[in-house]
């Protein structure tokens, strides 16, 4: 589905279009309550979970940005609503209860909260965010569409899935040496982004954590 | 593979299937080196940081479209990209586009007057919610 019709229809639904707001749970629905369900793994709890997020979506809709892609949207409302009901269950990371990982953890959690003066402000995580989406998204999608998914391959599962060098080489059948250079190439084009957008160059410190080879010239 | 911090920022995320999530949950009641791990990374996470993995993963850096997703059940790819989405959903095990496959799947084969039925209720609990925008200012 396109964007322009997802925005038509995000139009339609602030003019109280009861029609719209059918087709947008039509078109939404299922996608939503399968990715609910495979974390709930209770289909009454995910329904349930699914329809919390089409309120959470109305109640937020004076403040969507039509530029933003819908669905995504919709799925970040469904994470929240997720965490929100593993709370309210006792089954969520941070505040599960008896024999639980929490207590596991056995209130080791930093006493003191966070200083905001060490804090991240929004302002700040945005434009961090911001210049990720910038350099990566372009860079990812340009290897996509030249069919060189290799790349993608390598780059994903050192950033996505935390891979070291070694482990994504031998996954993929490649050399190491091959991996440090896409990995090189990649970071090198966020850390000039985040250059130019003003941000320290310690931000992320995947940008710093090499553990294979240096890179080499291999044009 | 072992769990390493990008898998603790999914976790902790809620974004694993519930097999992940018992894994790691699992590990976690044995391993204290885990529980350390999982302690610091909660802590840099109160004070506002975020890793390149979680912001590639929110923000769906390499996700495939919904389409692209149906020509691949449907075998209808090229090469590349049908090995490619099988890798970003078997490897890669992207929560978003086994959602979207899930559903197309389960388009597939759901009988029609259950689907209708779970739309009218979804409708019905939320349309209250529709006068409420008219009257909000944007």
């Amino acid at each position: 589905m396109t964007a322009e019709s997802d925005r038509l229809l995000i139009s339609q639904i602030r003019r109280g279009d009861a029609n719209a707001w059918t087709t947008l749970i039509a078109r939404y629905e299922g996608r939503l309550l399968a990715f609910v369900d495979r974390r709930l793994g209770d289909r009454a709890a995910s329904e349930d979970v699914v329809q919390e997020t089409f309120i959470g979506f109305l109640n937020s809709l004076p403040n969507y940005d039509d530029r933003r892609d819908l669905q995504t949207y919709l799925f970040t409302i469904a994470s929240h609503k997720v965490t929100d009901y593993l709370r309210r269950v006792g089954r969520h990371p941070l505040q599960i209860g008896s024999d639980s990982v929490n207590e596991l953890l056995d209130n080791q959690l930093d006493p003191k909260p966070a200083a905001s003066s060490l804090a991240r402000s929004r302002e700040r995580l945005e434009l961090e965010v911001e210049a990720v989406r910038r350099s990566l998204g372009p860079l990812i999608r340009t290897w996509q569409e030249r069919g060189e998914f290799l790349r993608v391959k390598v780059l994903e599962l050192l950033l996505v899935r935390g891979w070291s060098n070694r482990e994504v080489a031998d996954f993929l059948g490649i050399k190491d040496q091959q991996v440090a250079n896409i990995r090189f190439a990649a970071l090198k084009k966020l850390a000039d982004t985040i250059r130019e957008v003003g941000l320290p160059p310690d931000v992320f410190p995947e940008l710093h954590a090499e553990d294979g080879p240096n890179p080499v010239d291999d044009t | 593979m072992k769990i390493n911090r990008e898998l603790l920022h999914a976790y902790l995320d809620d974004l694993l299937s519930e097999t992940e999530t018992a894994r790691i949950e699992r590990e976690l009641r044995s391993s204290p080196a885990l529980r350390e791990q999982l302690r610091k990374l909660i802590g840099e996470r109160e004070r506002g940081d975020h890793s390149l993995g979680s912001i590639w993963r929110r923000h769906r850096l390499s996700c495939p479209t919904r389409e692209q997703l149906g020509s691949y059940l449907l075998g209808a790819l090229d090469e590349g990209w049908q090995d490619y989405v099988q890798f970003h959903l078997q490897t890669v095990a992207c929560p978003y586009c086994l959602a979207n496959l899930a559903d197309l799947q389960t388009l597939q084969r759901e009988a029609q007057p259950r689907v209708q039925a779970r739309r009218r209720r979804f409708f019905e609990s939320s349309a209250g919610y529709l006068k409420t925008i008219i009257s909000t200012p944007k």
